[in-house]
């Protein structure tokens, strides 16, 4: 497994040709965007006397608008960044994973790792990177999946469930049940009594179980069909690895153990891997942000040390 | 309706939540034990055949392999509470961990094959006595609890509910069986 660092260095050296050629096409392209953007402008203001009273239709049109014309504009450099960055980046991690940037994880994978109680009515992804690291498999991508909400006059609207970044790899202990590790908010928001009162009483949940580590408890809740192999998979290490896992990522973690398999969610919020026509690839923040991401990904199993094989799955 | 026979339902339903319980409480104490037991018989099982394949070798440990062979025949007994079953699998685990490191001493017994599968089978089972104990101590900490906790301890008095003893967990085993280490060694 390459190290952060070797990918830093990937990054600057090899990739720096193309990288300074797509900075020339990320100038043209965020000229046409901002062109754009003040043509739209002109638009509105002529416009702007028919819709006096229906103000939030002009506002719609325009986010419609600009939306779909920054996406036109972009779509090419998008794609370049895809495969002239990402692809050889995914490839210098390990040559024989595979990356197809319109795909993402199926919906039946999704709805499998029992993260999420709502069935989502829409699923969108892209960056579907899948493989064998160190002879284990693992597939991720960025997921978008969503609920549509109907309110008692029938207008509907869609709810996100989850969007980031989903990871399925296998799990080095051998178990038959379902185990669900969910960020804890009903203790934080409620206090531990009322709290866990609430996680305890969970209807769509199975049996609540609780764990004896009192930092892993503050910060997760956990979930599960059988008391004694949820313990078996969250060993002690396993639960001290999980926290330290989601402080480096910074974001909200989910992570379940459904049949010999382990589901990570990591909610960032917002589509991963995109290039921004407003930000150069040559900024070190811009560059680690994607390498940081990927990385932390494709090395999810050295992270929770889940890559050292128990003798019964061997 | 009387306000007083109101009052009176709803401290029937207290009563009768809070004796389920209690009850709930004392069954899962109860199962889970069953399963603590079974992974203990497991490893109990594996002692003479670690026993039968280390004795040749360890002629100097005769004293620790005679003693793990007594604690198992003790354990084999029917008529065992479970806090003798508690402090027993701590002897035991002791005991296999003494001649878990006096196999160190003999390279050839390292490199024994069965010795090397029966190694691998005790850290599985390890793992899963050790969360089994963890469930266990769980359910017990709940079950105590509710026995000692207003107002549920008058109920427990009342059904002649005590306290019951928890598995003492050592710092060592709170860190997983490393079996890459075991083997490196």
């Amino acid at each position: 497994m390459r190290s952060l660092s070797q990918l830093t260095d990937f990054y600057y050296k090899d990739l720096f040709p193309t990288l300074q050629e797509l900075e020339n096409r990320r100038k043209r392209v965020k000229l046409r965007v901002i062109l754009s953007g003040v043509v739209l402008l002109i638009v509105d203001l002529m416009v702007f006397s028919f819709f006096r009273d229906n103000l939030d239709w002009l506002l719609f049109l325009n986010i419609a608008v600009g939306s779909f014309l920054y996406k036109f504009i972009t779509h090419d450099y998008t794609q370049e960044f895809k495969e002239r960055v990402i692809e050889p980046l995914i490839h210098f991690i390990d040559k024989d994973l595979r990356y197809m940037e319109d795909m993402h994880i199926s919906e039946s994978k999704f709805i499998n790792s029992r993260l999420f109680t709502s069935t989502p009515d829409k699923i969108e992804g892209n960056d579907y990177i899948a493989g064998m690291i160190d002879g284990v498999k693992i597939e991720l991508s960025d997921m978008h999946a969503q609920k549509r909400d109907k309110d008692s006059k029938g207008r509907s609207s869609w709810r996100t469930i989850f969007r980031g970044l989903f990871i399925i790899t296998e799990f080095n202990k051998n178990f038959s049940g379902k185990t669900v590790v969910l960020p804890d908010s009903a203790q934080n928001s409620f206090g531990d009594l009322i709290g866990n009162w609430l996680q305890s009483h969970n209807i769509n949940r199975d049996e609540l179980i609780k764990m004896d580590d009192p930092e892993f408890e503050r910060e997760f809740v956990v979930y599960g069909s059988d008391q004694i192999e949820a313990r078996y998979i969250l060993s002690h290490s396993l639960m001290k690895r999980l926290l330290s896992f989601k402080k480096k990522s910074g974001h909200k973690v989910y992570i379940s153990f459904v049949y010999n398999n382990v589901y990570i969610a990591i909610e960032y919020g917002k589509d991963l891997f995109e290039p921004s026509v407003f930000n150069t690839l040559l900024d070190y923040k811009v560059a680690m942000d994607y390498l940081q991401t990927l990385h932390l990904a494709v090395s999810i199993r050295q992270e929770l040390n889940i890559d050292q094989k128990i003798w019964s799955r061997v | 309706m009387s306000i007083s026979l109101v009052v009176v339902i709803i401290l029937v339903i207290i009563l009768v939540l809070m004796y389920n319980s209690l009850i709930f409480k004392k069954n899962q104490v109860e199962n889970i034990f069953g399963s603590v037991d079974t992974v203990l018989k497991k490893r109990y099982n594996l002692i003479p055949n670690l026993v039968s394949s280390v004795q040749e070798y360890m002629k100097h440990e005769k004293s620790i392999l005679e003693n793990i062979t007594q604690l198992r025949s003790k354990a084999n007994r029917a008529d065992l509470s479970d806090e003798q079953k508690i402090e027993l699998d701590a002897k035991v685990s002791s005991a296999l961990r003494s001649i878990m490191i006096a196999v160190e001493n003999y390279p050839n017994l390292k490199a024994n094959e069965n010795v090397m599968q029966l190694q691998r089978s005790l850290n599985e089972i390890e793992e899963q006595i050790s969360a089994a104990r963890r469930a266990y101590n769980q359910a017990v900490t709940d079950y105590n609890n509710a026995i000692e906790m207003f107002p549920t301890n008058l109920m427990a008095n009342a059904m002649h509910y005590h306290s019951k003893k928890v598995f003492e967990i050592q710092d060592s085993q709170r860190k997983s069986p490393n079996v890459k280490e075991l083997f490196e060694k």
